[in-house]
């Protein structure tokens, strides 16, 4: 405007008149328009990206790991419910299609054999049942001595024995309700197993010494994979991520303040992710609204805010003897399977939410836990790891990264329970447990 | 009919409507999922029963529904028509077995010669030749001779 009032003033006179002229709006004040983008709240495809940018935008720059939660799983919509412990034939392969997930059968290489390894930790003697306590307060082992013994199986026998016969045998409890027979005998007995074998070996693993045991945790996840086009309703037409929730409450869990050691490289590629073109309710899979909710067991302060080992406890109605006698023998192993990768998928991607990953920011680094899945008598175990969180329509196509689980066939730990004799116990499976509780990071 | 009561002889057999029909299903479903519209007093033992007894097909689960018939059409006096309510069952078969549908209306391979006209007028008269002769295994005898 000055520049106007200048040049009118300048006019009159002669043209040769050697004023140099002012120049006009200096370049370097940026430019005169703002930046030409889609508009925020208009129907249309731009529109919508430039608002789904703005929640991206929103969640990367959320201030604490709870505010991350809260926008991430703030908009309610129906999905579909996903049960680690369901009836459905060949749930595994449709689970694993949703977590993209390889298995791999057999126990992961290398990482088992560590932990049976003795190390210097401390006395045997500090493992008294009952040193490990529920709420989660570190107990600083005794100073290492020197190489610690090697494990006595003899003891560690007597131990899963001593729990086994004071539950079936010596304890007299009326008889069972109908359909509650798995939370009569084998619930406690795999509490006091478990109990016991925690406190026992945490003079061994300082890892375990610092450990929370919770009872009867909750576990959820809440997560998107895949597209669909909504079929009924005020949507209708519109194309929407398939949303899934896992709400699951295992048995027993250990926290552990510590990350487990990874089990092969972030980007190796172990097998091949099933795919299924079909929709998840044909396998029966149901839709419902509610809360979507991301919870390990603790909340986001909790110093344990990584996992070790969670022990499920298969329920009444998909017990051995019901599958036999409704003939699905090939489906006992799958409901082991199922609970073994639904349960650690959850729990692995709700510790890595939990650090503040999500499906845009992936995961840099992997996520390793372990489930042992049992129905009192026979024990399998898995070995998750959490390679990729990015399972959404858009981020998983150009990610070449699957998550793992390895996974053993269900195997018998005692044969029948006979006047104060367990008969036909099998080491094997109770090695495995042990060296299950005792995998630790290498530091330790 | 004397009242039954329990230990006495059966004297009457009750035969229920218990009919099976294999449908083409209208979304895909899973390699090893049949889709039959069934009778609507049948349950899913019931099913599985039919199946495995009558068929030999070994069944893994059985999930039913029942389908409403839409009572919107009208007819030549504003009469709402119903169409009927039938069950349909989800049976998933066992052993790892899988179906697919038939496709009952495959396409026949008409080889189109070009032209030819001679050609499709000698096959019409071979068509008419060969309604107007009698039985062949008759041989060749005229159909008035007989009884």
């Amino acid at each position: 405007m000055a520049v106007v009032a200048a040049r009118r003033l300048l006019r009159p006179e002669r043209r040769w008149f050697s004023q140099t002229e002012p120049a006009g709006p200096s370049p370097a004040s940026g430019p005169l328009y703002p930046p030409v983008v889609a508009s925020i709240t208009a129907k249309s495809k731009a529109a919508q990206q430039r608002r789904l940018e703005r929640f991206k935008q929103q969640v990367h720059e959320a201030a604490t790991v709870e505010e991350k939660l809260r926008l991430y799983g703030k908009l309610q919509r129906p999905k579909y419910m996903v049960y680690p412990q369901t009836f459905a034939l060949n749930a595994d392969r449709w689970y694993r299609s949703f977590t993209n997930t390889v298995f791999v059968p057999g126990v992961p290489p290398g990482a088992l054999s560590a932990g049976a390894a003795p190390e210097a930790g401390g006395a045997p003697g500090a493992g008294a049942p009952g040193t490990t306590t529920t709420s989660g307060t570190a107990i600083s082992p005794e100073p290492a001595a020197g190489p610690l013994p090697p494990l006595d199986m003899g003891e560690l026998r007597s131990l899963a024995c001593d729990a086994l016969l004071q539950e079936s045998f010596y304890q007299n409890k009326k008889r069972p309700f109908l359909y509650r027979d798995q939370e009569h005998t084998p619930g406690p007995f795999l509490t006091q197993l478990v109990s016991t074998l925690a406190a026992f070996l945490s003079g061994r693993n300082p890892l375990l010494a610092a450990s929370s045991l919770d009872l009867k945790p909750e576990v959820n996840y809440y997560w998107h994979h895949g597209e669909e086009v909504v079929a009924h309703g005020h949507r209708k037409g519109r194309v929407d991520p398939v949303r899934f929730q896992i709400d699951d409450k295992p048995h027993l869990q250990i926290r552990v303040p510590k990350q487990l050691p990874e089990v092969v490289p972030l980007d190796s590629n172990l097998g091949d992710v099933p795919v299924i073109n079909h929709k998840p309710s044909k396998l029966p899979l149901f839709k419902k609204q509610y809360e979507n909710k991301v919870y390990i067991g603790s909340k986001v302060a909790d110093p344990c805010c990584y996992g070790h080992t969670q022990f499920h406890l298969i329920p009444d109605r998909l017990k051995r003897e019901r599958l036999i006698k409704a003939r699905l023998e090939d489906q006992i192993e799958v409901v082991y399977r199922s609970n073994g990768i639904a349960s650690l998928f959850a729990w692995t991607a709700a510790q890595a939410m939990y650090q503040g990953f999500w499906s845009e920011a992936d995961v840099t680094r992997p996520f390793v836990s372990q489930a042992v899945v049992t129905d009192g008598q026979y024990f399998a175990f898995f070995c998750y790891q959490l390679n990729t969180l990015a399972l959404t329509a858009e981020t998983i196509k150009n990610n070449p990264r699957k998550n793992i689980c390895w996974g053993t066939e269900s195997k018998p730990l005692y044969d029948v329970v006979e006047d104060g004799n367990v008969k036909d116990f099998n080491d094997e499976v109770l090695l495995n447990l042990v060296r299950f509780l005792l995998n630790r990071p290498k530091e330790l | 009919y004397p009242l039954f009561q329990r230990g006495g002889p059966q004297l009457r057999i009750f035969r229920p409507n218990f009919f099976m029909l294999a449908v083409r299903p209208g979304v895909p479903q899973p390699e090893d999922t049949v889709q039959f519209r069934v009778s609507m007093e049948m349950t899913k033992v019931d099913i599985r029963n039919y199946l495995e007894r009558i068929y030999n097909v070994p069944v893994a689960a059985v999930r039913t529904r029942i389908q409403y018939g839409a009572n919107n059409k009208r007819n030549h006096k504003n009469q709402r028509e119903k169409k009927p309510d039938y069950k349909v069952a989800y049976v998933q078969l066992g052993q790892g077995q899988t179906f697919q549908f038939p496709n009952l209306f495959p396409e026949k391979e008409q080889d189109t010669e070009t032209g030819s006209f001679d050609d499709f007028r000698n096959k019409y008269v071979e068509k008419e030749k060969q309604k107007q002769e009698g039985d062949p295994r008759r041989g060749g005898v005229p159909d008035w001779f007989g009884l």
